[in-house]
This record gives structure tokens, sequence and C-alpha cells, in this order.
């Protein structure tokens, strides 16, 4: 079935030339020099004034991705990247480390501002429908500010961004840190390791649920410049935190690259709910600059009954290469994999997730709806395991892609591995397992097929968008509205 | 980690190169021939079998599996086997030799060592895609098998046989196979081993549906319980051409069985089914790719698989719509039974889609027999053994009865209980 018009329509206002956040804020800048080499990694390392294990490490990182070589796999295509030619650090001159707000420049506050981030806790507060977030701004290099440090204080929650981390809490970075992604674990990876410069820090102590939603929101303003973001979020026994992030970087014309790692360790009975939008700059119509998004992002499933869900909107950069995957090691413990991937103009989409079954009666679930418009390319890549010991292993896995438009590709490669009897697989990219009772029930109160199979699956979608806060809310419920009738998988 | 290195070479490898060497002087063909051969093991040499790291061969890891290969021994007295089907008529090769080849009426059959000697089968020996390992390793070896060409409108009265049979060491053939149009028949490609040793056997097909035809083909691999087979079959559909292809695993060491399509004709219809009963310490990967390329094309597939005691299993499938083929209708699903705890199972039904305007699905299952099945009969005084029996008998058979011929079904169900049987 084509694409009713309604789809086409609301897929054309989140079409590449209508990004929103293109501009550029001119403020100051304090910048390495471009290039990757040893004394690039010791200058980034002076700057957020680290203890000398972690510049070893970064270095023996850095040694580390010079014998590796970039993935092939994946289904995008892009010129090779020149690593000598991005600035691997760039922060606003009068940042000159974390700041409370009255410090940081009115500038980079009118940024925020014009992003819709709210940074004044007043504000915040102000706003009658707004729910409480927290929030982490990083800009380029560096975070600006954290909000409502102090009240999340009192809950004994640890909320900064990481280079604060490492000196505040070395012994929980140092315990933590590259423990569900090893150094090596990738070729950006890696690269990361070496060179990244902030992101956020959290931890939940034993029984504590975040009073907050937490939320980092990542800008990429400078030209020329690479940002690799670390996230590190630990969860004691029987803690909660939902945790957000959001980006946006300026129109133009040369790619800029974006290799972020995440790390989440939730242990037993801890839950971490994990939602992103991606609205990175994605190139204009015919393919022109936008940001090249290649992360690594991983849970570990540590604890008994532990559980860990991923959320995504991705609309935005040139290319993504995105995993976000779960390591179900406690027993009892639960990852789902939630993901609503648009792509425009010519950008191209490779993502999924993991799910690797290692403990017993583990399960998880799998929801990835791709829409793919103009002449982007949009892939699901994903993988389910059951480990020998795993028993009683359970997935459930649903694909689903529309095409808009006859220049664009949908693809769907999943890999399923299934080492033990008890483990019990399920996967389907069709329309048609659609709950038939549901389908039935609606068409027999009149409403026509198509618009019953959308309202079905859009009910699933909007219960998913309406847990991100709001300020995210704006972009994702743009989705909201997209029907995904006609699918194919 | 992306480390590269060059590796040495394995005893396999340096096998099949020594064995290549031994017996270059009674391979077939003319200059063109022996220089395809030639750069084939070439490249067997320089990049080796493939391994995990090779996305075609992601779950077969050639290098590691592949521990030996037997040398290529004399030809031995080889009666043919029982007919699958009484009253087939039957067309055999005998340790990759042509051993009778009599025609029937409306069926040309030649011996395929006469285009190899003349140099006409050259075009044919071209690779599928750098990776095509059963194409390098039959083209390089090959020494005969059985040209067959349908002449059009012909009905065939009774089932055409084809028997690959051989007696241990390696056997190589191919069977280009041209149907003419409007074309009716069944046909069944059987690979049976007649004895005890080990044996390399690869065996290529190359069926060319013709415009308006109407035929079943079925693929019984029926090896032995130490041997390796490396099977392809390669189709092309024309117009309005239906084919129903029935592939059956039920033997042999370690196999990779790959089925190439090209629906390149408008309104062709495939149908195509496949049981695989993996048992003992068995390898088998079954590698499907369909390319839909012209408009208004339908295919349906579905695969069940059994995996008993220490077995590994494989399901890769890969539809391909091209942005032209509008109004494609492909579905596929790959349904497992993991029956042990020591046997895997993995899958990747992969979908390519650059047409809009088409239903594709695929659908994927691993798991155990379903507990209510199973309560259901036993509360109906069935012992739990016989229940699972039955449960699983009635998994495989559920696609056998698609054939739509008694006898055939049949035979193909006696042949899979027989397994069953022999292995608990």
């Amino acid at each position: 079935m084509p694409a009713v018009q309604e789809t086409i329509d609301q897929v054309r206002q989140i079409d590449v030339d209508q990004y929103k956040y293109g501009f550029e804020t001119h403020v100051e800048m304090d910048k390495a020099p471009k290039g990757l080499n040893e004394d690039i990694i010791r200058f980034i390392s002076a700057k957020k004034n680290e203890p000398e294990w972690m510049l070893e490490w970064r270095i023996d990182a850095y040694r580390r991705w010079l014998t590796m070589e970039a993935p092939d796999w994946a289904r995008v295509d892009y010129p090779e990247i020149d690593f000598n030619d991005i600035v691997y650090y760039a922060a606003p001159k009068s940042q000159t480390g974390p700041m409370t707000l009255d410090e940081v420049d009115p500038e980079l506050l009118a940024t925020y501002a014009k992003l819709g981030i709210p940074l004044r806790e007043q504000e915040i507060l102000a706003g009658v429908q707004q729910s409480k977030v927290a929030v982490d701004a990083v800009f380029d290099s560096v975070s600006v500010v954290t909000t409502f440090k102090a009240e999340l204080a009192k809950a004994g929650v640890i909320f900064m961004a990481i280079s604060e981390a490492i000196q505040e809490y070395p012994e929980l970075v140092r315990k933590y840190l590259a423990t569900v992604v090893p150094v090596s674990d990738n070729y950006y990876s890696a690269l990361n390791c070496a060179v990244f410069t902030d992101g956020s820090f959290v931890y939940i102590p034993k029984g504590v649920r975040c009073p907050m939603e937490l939320s980092t929101y990542f800008r990429i303003n400078e030209k020329d410049t690479g940002q690799f973001e670390r996230t590190l979020i630990i969860c004691e026994e029987g803690g909660y935190v939902s945790y957000l992030e959001g980006c946006t970087a300026p129109q133009r014309d040369e790619n800029q690259l974006h290799a972020a790692v995440v790390e989440l360790i939730a242990l037993d009975d801890a839950e971490i709910k994990y939602s992103t939008v991606q609205n990175w700059y994605p190139g204009d119509k015919d393919g022109k600059g936008g940001i090249y998004n290649f992360v690594t992002k991983r849970g570990d499933c540590r604890g008994d009954n532990s559980k860990i869900s991923w959320t995504q909107v991705e609309t935005g950069s040139a290319i993504t290469w995105k995993y976000p995957s779960c390591i179900l090691r406690g027993d009892n413990s639960r990852g789902e994999f939630y993901s609503i991937a648009v792509s425009n103009g010519r950008q191209q989409i490779d993502s999924g997730t993991k799910m690797i079954h290692l403990g017993k009666n583990t399960s998880s679930r799998i929801i990835s709806k791709g829409i793919s418009a103009g002449h982007s390319n949009n892939t699901y890549r994903g993988q389910v395991s059951a480990h020998r010991r795993a028993t009683g292993a359970r997935n459930f896995t649903q694909c689903d892609s529309l095409l808009i438009g006859n220049n664009c590709g949908a693809h769907t490669v999943p890999y399923i591995e299934a080492k033990n009897s008890t483990a019990q697989f399920e996967h389907e990219a069709t329309t048609s397992k659609i709950s038939e009772d549901h389908l039935f029930y609606c068409m027999q109160r009149g409403i026509p097929e198509e618009e019953a199979i959308a309202l079905i699956v859009n009910g699933f979608v909007k219960e998913v968008i309406q847990e991100l806060p709001m300020e995210f809310a704006v972009e994702a419920q743009k989705l909201i509205g997209i029907s995904l009738e006609g699918s194919v998988g | 980690m992306n480390m590269q290195s060059k590796k040495p070479i394995t005893a396999a490898e340096q096998l099949l190169v020594d064995s290549f060497v031994h017996n270059l002087g009674n391979l077939p063909g003319d200059g063109a021939v022996l220089t395809i051969r030639d750069s084939y093991i070439e490249d067997i040499k320089q990049r080796g079998l493939p391994t995990r790291r090779v996305e075609a061969w992601h779950y077969t890891d050639l290098r590691n599996l592949l521990k030996t290969v037997p040398s290529i021994g004399k030809s031995a007295d080889i009666e043919p086997a029982e007919r699958l089907i009484a009253g087939a008529n039957v067309i055999s090769v005998v340790d990759g030799h042509a051993a009778n080849i009599a025609a029937t009426g409306g069926v040309t059959a030649t011996a395929y060592r006469e285009d190899l000697s003349d140099g006409s089968a050259a075009a044919r020996m071209a690779l599928r895609n750098s990776d095509d390992l059963v194409g390098r390793i039959n083209g390089a070896f090959v020494t005969d098998g059985v040209k067959l060409q349908v002449e059009d409108d012909l009905v065939l009265d009774n089932p055409l046989e084809i028997q690959v049979l051989h007696g241990g060491g390696q056997a190589h053939t191919r069977f280009p196979v041209t149907i003419g149009k409007g074309v009716k028949g069944l046909f069944v490609e059987r690979h049976i081993s007649c004895c005890e040793e080990d044996a390399l056997v690869s065996s290529i097909t190359d069926l060319d549906v013709g415009d308006g035809a109407d035929i079943v083909w079925v693929i019984n691999q029926e090896q032995g319980l130490s041997d390796t087979h490396l099977g392809q079959i390669n189709i092309k559909l024309g117009a309005d051409a239906k084919l129903l292809l029935f592939v059956a695993n039920a033997g042999g060491k370690l196999v990779r069985q790959e089925i190439h399509i090209v629906a390149s004709g408008e309104g062709s219809e495939l149908t195509l089914r496949g049981v695989n009963l993996l048992g003992g310490e068995s390898h088998t990967d079954v590698t499907m790719t369909l390319e839909h390329i012209v408009p208004n094309c339908v295919s349906g597939q579905i695969f069940r698989n059994v995996v008993l005691d220490r077995a590994k299993g494989v399901f890769q499938g890969q539809i391909k719509v091209a942005q032209i083929a509008q109004k494609t209708d492909a579905k596929m699903a790959c349904n497992t039974l993991l029956l042990s705890d020591f046997c895997d199972f993995s899958a990747k039904p992969e979908l390519e889609i650059f047409a809009d305007d088409v239903q594709c699905g695929h659908g994927a299952t691993v798991t155990d027999i379903d507990k209510n099945q199973l309560f259901y009969l036993k509360a109906r005084g069935i012992g739990e053994k016989r229940a699972r029996s039955l449960l699983v008998k009635a998994f495989i058979v559920e696609v056998v009865e698609e054939l739509d011929n008694e006898v055939l079904i049949e035979a193909l169900e006696k042949q899979f209980e027989t397994w069953l049987n022999n292995h608990g």
C-alpha cells in the first residue's frame, strides 16, 4: 500500500530543508589546533585537569585505535574521514569550568533559550504544565551548566558533567568507566576513549528513585570540530532513573563528526530508562553537510531483576550508525528498545539494537519503526542472541518500515541466534501481525482498515513518546501522527 | 577488533590445492575453462576459505569447520538408488561422471563434460560474486554433470529423477537445465551417499524456467553422516512462470545449500518450501537470495527446521526488491524447533526494499515444542514421547503437504519419519 497524503505531509514538515536549529552562536572560543596525536590528547587531559591515570588511559586507547580499521559492514556510504582535519577541543573562552548560571555567558544562555531548553530553574518551575527536568547543557567540548544539582544531591543523586565527576568521584568513575563498552570494542569507541571531552555522569544510590527527569542537551556549534561525548549512568540496587538526551547543530556545508559512547549499568532491581531525540543537522537536500553520528550505546543489566529501556526518535544526522544494546546478565533482567527512525533527503540510517541474553529467564522486546523518504536509506540491523545457559530467554521483535516515494530504500537485517532450547524468539516484520482482534474491534466500529492500523500502531508509539519530557516532545509529536499503514518490513 | 593480517593456509585449504594439482590432467576443459579453473584455485590460495568476517558466511566459518578434504577417488561400481517416486525416469551421475543419461521424449540430456571440453561452459562458470565459494570450488573441480533441455509445451507424464550418487572421495557436478515455455512437470534432484567413506561434494544446478511453465523441483539432500555437501541452485523465472521449489536437507556433516532466485519475468509465482532435519554434530547452512527485478511477482517461502543433538543450523534469507519491482508480494518465514540443550540455530532473514508499493514481510521463530499443544495431547492419554514426536511430525508435514502430489508427499514423509525415528 502506498502512503496516504497525511503521512506524506507530516514527513515533509520535518524534511531536511526545514531544519530549525541551523543557526550559529558567535562567542569567543578556546580551541585546540586541528589534528589528532598524543599531544592533543595531553592537551585535552590538561584542559580538563585530569588525574594521571586518566591521561594514561586515554593514551592507551589512542594507541589501540591506531591499530584498528573503520568498520565497513554498515549500509552507509561516505568518503573516508580525515581524522587530522578535526578540532578535538573547542570551548567558549568564558567557560573555564562548570559554573553557576549567573556566571555563564549570556550569549550561551540565549542559545539554549532559542533552542527551547530552559536552564533557569525558576523559569522551569514557572511553566505550569512542564514537569521538572534537570539539564546538563553541553556546548561543543564543555558542559556549560547543570541545573538542579543541589536538589538532586539532597536525594543522594549525583548528576554532573563527566569531567567534573572524574575530579570529584574518581573511584566511582574508575570502577565503572569502560566496563560496558570496552576501550577497543570498536573503532569509534576507542577514538572516543582517547579524545572524549564531556558528557554526563549520573549515579543513583541504592533504593533511590530519582526525583526528576535528568537530561543532557548536546550542541555542536564551532566549525570543524568533532564532538566526543561520554555518558556514564550507574543505577544502584533498587534505584530508578529516567534520562533523556537531545542534540542539534548549526547548518554547514562540511560534515562534522559526533562519536559518542554511552554506558548504562543497572544493578539488582534497578531500572534505567534512556530516551533520545536525535536531531543533528541532517545536511541539505543534495546531501551536502550534516553530522556523522557514529555512536556506541550499551546498557548492562548487571543485577538480577534489572531493566534497561532505550527509546529513540531519530530524525537528524547525515549518517546514523547507532545500536543501543542491552546485555541481559542478571537473572530475570529485561531489555527494551523502541525506535522511530525517519530518514529524508540523502540521509543514511543504519541503526538497531543488540539483545544479548546471558542470565536465566531474561526477556527483551524490540519495536522498530523506520520511515524513509526522499533519496534516503533506512536500515534496521539487530541482533538477538541467547547463550547456552540463558534458559527461558524470551524475545519479541517487530520491525516495520514505510517507504514514501520511489527513490528511497528500507532494509531489515536481523541476526537471531539461539543456543538454548528453552529460548523463545519471535521476529516479525509484517503489518499482518498487528493483533487481528484489535483490528477487528476498530473496523467493527466503522474505522477503515488503513486508519485502524495507523491508530493501533500510533497508540503504541504514543505511549513511548509521551514519556519524553516536554521540550523534546515538540519534535517527537510531529511524528506521532505519522501513520504506518502499508508498512513493509 | 579490526586488525587484519594474512592468515596461514589451513590443512584443508592445502589439501584442496594439492588435489587440484594432482588431478589437473583429469579435469576436462579447453584453454578458457582451464584458465578459469586455475584462477579459482589461485583465489582459494590467496583468500583462503571464508571466515565469519565474510558476511555471506557469517554463521558458517568454513575455514574452521572444514577440517579435511578427501582425495579424489576412483569411480566405484554404484547401482542407481531406488526411485523416490515409482515410475520416475531416472538420470544418474556417479562420482562426478554422467552414468545414465537416457533421454525421454521431449527431454534432451547431454553430458556436461562436453560443454567443458569445447569451452562453451566457460561463460556459465562465472562466479556470482567475490564470496561465491561454492562456485569457486565447483568451477575448479567440476568433472561432469548433465545438461537438460525440456522442449516447449511438454507435459511430463512421469517425474524426472536426477540421482547424484557418490561412493566417497570428491564429486563435483553441474546441471544446466532449461525448461521450455509452458512446460509442466515434476523434477527431483537427489544427492545420495552410497557408502560410509568421507566425501566432499559440490553441485550446482542452473534452472532456467521458461515463460508460462508450471513445474515442481525437489532437492533432496541425503548425504552420509561424514560428508561435506556444497550445493547451489541458480534459478531464473520467466514471465508468468510458476515454480514450487522444495528443498529438504536430511544428511551430511557440513552442509551449505545455496538457493539463488531471480524473478526476472513479470507475473511469476514462486513457492519455496524447505525442511531441514539436523542431528548429530552436523552443521547445516541454508542460504537463500531472492531478487525481484520486475513488477507484479509473488513469492512465498516457508522453512521448517528441526534441530537435535549437538547440531547447528543456519538460515540466511535475503529478499531484494528493486525500485522498478512495484506490486511485489514477497513473504518469508523460518520456523525452528530446538529440541536439545546442546543444539543451536541462527537466522538472518533480510529484506532490502527499494520500491514503495509492495507487500513484503518476514517472520522467524526459534522455540521448543509448544507446551499447550503437548498438554492437549497428553490430556488425551498420549505419552510424552509419542506426543512430542507427533508434534514434530506435524510441524514438518504442514509444509510437505503443499506439494500436491500424493506419491511424492508419501515418499518424503516416509523419509522424514525414518530420519526422526533414527534420531530418537
